[in-house]
């Protein structure tokens, strides 16, 4: 019996022993497999915005990293992208990372102004080459896909009365709802925007953004053991983190279309 | 002396229970913390060590011999040119005639005259609500409609001609196209300016609403604004909604 037992728990444990194993593989490979990631995405962005010079054209390959140059280019991307949205005659988003400040603006005119409080940036934004992050900028992102703490149009839908009796007045609405306003603005190159609230004043506001965020997390986390489990490298998604007033931010989502476009200077 | 062996022996299967509690209990508490520290692992320690991984930056550099170089000054020159032409195109989007701004979420306006911003103050814009009939045949969205508009034409002394919706939604019969009980004067102000569609900048007699979205899609403005922005814009002037 006591053998039995003995038995029992040794196989008990070694069980447990071959779970931790694969376990502990599975965490490392699942590690390995997500540091890859951004690597792949610099690699592919490499691949798709590399400036090739013209054969014809003898130019220093020393310009490519001088200071004057990098900052005329900066200046171009930035204008190339402009005039691209100011075409289309639609609302548009423009983010100014040197001046900290997110405008809206309509056929090229700026209607509306905002100043960012902090801005975060993907490594691989900054890390990369400049050369190739300022061919990518010169051209506007657009928005694939928006997830909000707020209704992007909060339409209400009133049913019409048969009669004057059963006709009431609308209600005043209340311009006194501070409800907290955090989106992520994803693009189709798979760069993604976060705009924050810039209040926290509130401990419902600090829960709110909690879980906004291990909701994005776990939506990562789901595509990342997918692609893991597939044998695949995980897309990694660059990312920009800005922090506005909580009124601009509303503005700003409320007024870019579903599937418009964002300029981006950096 | 035989009491206490009956204690002892009592005792000594309640110990090891005791010890199998224990013994699962540190098993519960350290599976919960492997489980926990494996979340956060995933969830916040994986994505900081993604942004660890480096790239090949661009050393930026300020060598003065390259900037001697012929090519070089012949480049830059170039871009510089290129730059000054990409922004007076994009300069001359911004219309040197008047314009107005609506922000429909903040209900506000601000006017600009020579591109210098000349006037401000609330507004109201359309109260998002879609009415619906019955039956579900005729559903009509009360929104102010964004982008970029423009001035059609100016009227004085506007009155109203009520649509079919304004009847609707009181649950009121609809009348005749030509009823004299469709129209209304003197409460759309002293001017209004169409903006194509049915859409009217016009002033307002609820001026306790103005800077809350109430209206049918309309922008409405105080009696004075309303005065400033006729006698500012001009058939044709630019209006941009967001």
């Amino acid at each position: 019996m006591e053998t039995e037992n003995k038995a029992g728990t040794s196989g008990g444990k070694k069980i447990l022993i071959v779970l931790i194993i694969i376990f502990s593989a599975f965490i490392i490979y699942y590690t390995i497999m997500s540091m890859m990631s951004p690597a792949r995405k610099l690699s592919a962005i490499n691949n798709e915005f590399r400036v090739k010079p013209a054969e014809n054209t003898l130019v220093d390959e020393r310009i490519f990293s001088d200071s004057a140059y990098l900052k005329l280019l900066k200046e171009k991307a930035f204008l190339q992208s402009r005039i691209v949205m100011a075409e289309t005659d639609s609302i548009y988003l423009t983010i100014n990372l040197t001046d900290s400040t997110a405008n809206i603006e309509i056929s090229g005119v700026v209607v509306h102004k905002a100043k960012m409080s902090s801005v975060q940036t993907s490594k691989i934004l900054i890390k990369g080459d400049e050369n190739i992050i300022l061919s990518m900028l010169s051209s506007p992102f657009t928005i694939s896909n928006a997830y909000a703490t707020i209704r992007k149009e909060p339409v209400l839908i009133k049913m019409a009365p048969k009669d004057t009796t059963e006709y009431k007045p609308d209600i005043m609405p209340d311009t006194s709802i501070t409800e907290p306003v955090n989106y992520i603005l994803e693009m189709t190159n798979g760069t993604r925007i976060y705009v924050y609230q810039e209040e926290k004043e509130k401990f419902s506001d600090r829960m709110d953004l909690f879980i906004f965020n291990i909701k994005d997390r776990l939506r990562d986390t789901k595509s990342f053991l997918k692609s893991v489990a597939l044998l695949k490298v995980p897309e990694y998604h660059p990312f920009i983190k800005i922090r506005l007033p909580r009124a601009d931010a509303k503005i700003i989502y409320r007024a870019i279309p579903r599937y418009g476009q964002v300029g981006i200077y950096r | 002396m035989g009491n206490d062996k009956i204690i002892n022996e009592g005792s000594q299967p309640e110990v090891e229970k005791l010890h199998r509690i224990l013994r699962n209990l540190l098993i519960i508490i350290i599976s919960i913390l492997v489980t926990l520290s494996l979340i956060i692992f995933i969830l916040f320690i994986v994505p900081v060590l993604q942004e660890t991984t480096s790239g090949h930056k661009t050393e930026i550099t300020n060598n003065q011999e390259l900037k001697r170089d012929a090519s070089y000054k012949k480049k830059i020159s170039l871009m510089t040119s290129d730059i000054q032409r990409l922004s007076r195109k994009y300069s001359a989007y911004t219309s040197g005639q008047s314009y107005i701004v609506i922000n429909t979420t903040g209900n506000r306006f601000s006017l600009y005259k020579n591109k210098k911003l000349i006037r401000e103050g609330f507004c109201s814009t359309g109260k998002l609500t879609m009415l619906k009939t019955e039956r579900g045949d005729k559903v009509w969205v009360f929104k102010t409609p964004k982008g970029k508009h423009w001035i059609h034409g100016k009227i004085t002394n506007p009155s109203w001609t009520r649509p079919d919706w304004s009847f609707i939604e009181e649950g009121l019969p609809v009348p005749a196209k030509d009823d004299p009980s469709r129209y209304e004067s003197g409460v759309l102000g002293d001017y209004a300016m169409s903006m194509g569609d049915g859409y009217l900048i016009h002033g307002t007699i609820y001026k306790r609403f103005l800077g809350m979205p109430v209206t049918h899609g309309c922008v409405r403005l105080n009696d004075e604004d309303l005065e400033v922005v006729y006698n500012t814009l001009s058939i044709g002037s630019k209006v941009y909604i967001f």
